[in-house]
């Protein structure tokens, strides 16, 4: 049955023929030149079957781009928000009402203690007469006010805190209790509630725009994977060929990632465009607005690092999702 | 070249597709696998292949044992063999030059490299004037030749043919098998799965006989006669 063959397993020992086989050697550089010819190659082909199907791509990209915009979008909203409210939060004043008995040398004393508080940036000091004065002026009781006998108002100063802006609130309220503990202060007036609000939403909303950030970014992720899903289904013949060839899993995997990070791309680059333009069609009715209020404020823009940022995200999405679809799916097409 | 020792393979359904199957294949050497559908061919040049791993046994490739080579190592494994598949196995959306010229562009010759020894591979099977065609719109003929020209481009030590002759009239199986006799007498080490039995009854190499999974006939014999 088994013939005169020897089974013998001297292998080693025996001629092999010489044949054509022995340039199965490739040099270094000439792998490395076809490896960057094959990235050069793959992302050629990629655009093209993207453009061969342009109804299906310009569909996943604009979903991309609406899911990136959107969080963009608020993020910057959010910013501006942020910047105002600092600005507001500068102009904060604490204003201390001295106690009516206090004399001159007490007025000086007290100054004196506010201006050595840390935290106290500058003070203005306003004598019971002054206030009289600009009462009678702004109020219109002017000649109301000659039947008093005698002066009602008391002296105040104006206290402005070095450190201000929304973060700083806990500290602002420190330097109030320190005011208070004074012993020629009668009583404070803060108006920081609305400030402390203003912060809490901002707090607030932050959260929320992370929230839907990440639940968009997972929806990207999504949509992504389930492109490369399709389009791994659809060349599994060719899978399937280049794998019995000898193609690695790097190879085979190559194409499906440009896919993924050109779509990421594509999509953050059109969610750049929504948002270039939602802030300048915003952004005059803002300087408008601004300039009714006599304010110095400017929309902030997203910048150039922003935008870059943005687009690098997108590509950097794209890629991963990619990468998971691959990871599950490329796995099982093995040649059978 | 090539050495089954005592290899089995048992699927998971449970159907044992080859029972302590054994053979050497010298480098050079030229056999046919032949034997009833079902009976094992397939699965044996699969385990070649490296799409299946035996069960039990050891399988040597040029004094290597397969059974040890990870599953990272196999794309490499793959580039030193080279396969012809009774379906043509080719891609429609690319040219016979780009089909063709796949193993190569995977293990990463140079261009200039590679347009040489596709067109050398083309011309080998007669098939230079079509190398802008797509395979579809080749004849069935025509469509093995490309696959034996893109299996030995790279100038593989082993060829392998699962019914290459399978869809062909006698005239075309002759001249694929003349092709084949072309590369073994350069040395390559060729084996062939088929059931045309009035084929190979016409040539003089060695044939090996696979009945239900166990090797009946070495074939040996007849080849040292």
């Amino acid at each position: 049955m088994m013939g005169a063959r020897p089974m013998a397993s001297n292998q080693n020992t025996r001629e092999p023929v010489t044949r054509g086989a022995s340039d199965q050697k490739i040099r270094l550089v000439d792998r490395w030149r076809s490896y960057k010819a094959h990235h050069r190659a793959t992302l050629f082909t990629t655009l093209k079957k993207m453009l061969s199907e342009p109804i299906q791509t310009l569909l996943t990209v604009v979903v991309i781009a609406i899911a990136l915009a959107l969080p963009s979008v608020m993020f910057l909203a959010l910013h501006n928000v942020q910047t105002l409210s600092s600005g507001f939060a500068s102009s904060a004043q604490i204003t201390v009402f001295v106690k009516k008995d206090t004399g001159s040398q007490g007025i000086t004393q007290l100054e004196k203690e506010l201006k050595a508080l840390p935290e106290v940036a500058a003070t203005t000091y306003i004598s019971s007469e002054q206030a009289l004065e600009e009462f009678k002026a702004l109020s219109g009781f002017g000649s109301a006010l000659q039947y008093l006998d005698d002066n009602p108002l008391p002296a105040v100063f104006l206290v402005q805190p070095a450190r201000s802006g929304a973060a700083e609130l806990a500290q602002a309220q420190e330097l109030v209790t320190a005011i208070g503990a004074l012993a020629a202060v009668d009583d404070i007036q803060v108006d920081m509630l609305w400030m402390q609000r203003l912060a809490t939403i901002t707090d607030v909303s932050k959260k929320l725009v992370l929230a839907m950030g990440v639940a968009l970014v997972i929806g990207v992720l999504l949509v992504i994977g389930n492109t490369i899903r399709l389009a791994i289904q659809s060349r599994r013949e060719e899978i399937i060929v280049v794998k019995l060839v000898g193609a690695t899993d790097a190879y085979v995997r190559r194409p499906f990632l440009y896919t993924g990070l050109l779509l990421g791309l594509f999509g953050a680059i059109v969610a750049s465009m929504l948002l270039l333009g939602s802030f300048y069609w915003v952004g005059h009715s803002i300087a408008v607005l601004a300039n009714l209020y006599q304010s110095q404020f400017q929309l902030a823009g997203p910048g150039f690092s922003g935008i870059l940022g943005l687009w690098g995200a997108g590509a950097l999405i794209g890629l991963t999702g990619a990468w998971v679809a691959v990871m599950q799916h490329l796995r099982a097409i093995e040649p059978k | 070249m090539i050495r089954f020792d005592n290899i089995s393979k048992r699927y998971p359904s449970g159907l044992e597709a080859l029972k302590r199957v054994s053979f050497e294949l010298e480098a050079g050497e030229m056999a046919f696998l032949t034997g009833p559908s079902g009976a094992g061919k397939s699965t044996l040049l699969k385990l070649l292949m490296l799409m299946e791993r035996p069960s039990s046994g050891t399988l040597l490739i040029n004094g290597k044992n397969l059974n040890r080579l990870s599953r990272s190592l196999i794309p490499s494994y793959r580039r030193q063999i080279g396969v012809v598949f009774q379906n043509h196995q080719l891609l429609s959306d690319r040219t016979v030059f780009e089909n063709v010229a796949l193993p190569l562009h995977i293990a990463g010759y140079p261009p200039s490299e590679t347009g040489r020894r596709v067109r050398a591979a083309l011309d080998g099977v007669g098939l230079l004037e079509k190398e802008t065609h797509n395979p579809v719109t080749l004849s069935g003929g025509e469509q093995q030749r490309v696959g034996i020209a893109r299996a030995v481009v790279h100038k593989p030590k082993i060829l392998l043919a699962d019914e290459p002759t399978g869809n062909l009239d006698p005239v075309l199986s002759a001249e694929i098998m003349a092709l084949f006799r072309r590369f073994q007498s350069v040395g390559v080490t060729v084996l062939i799965a088929t059931h045309d039995i009035n084929l190979i009854n016409s040539l003089d190499h060695r044939i090996m006989h696979l009945e239900d999974g166990i090797l009946t006939d070495d074939g040996g014999a007849s080849n040292g006669q």
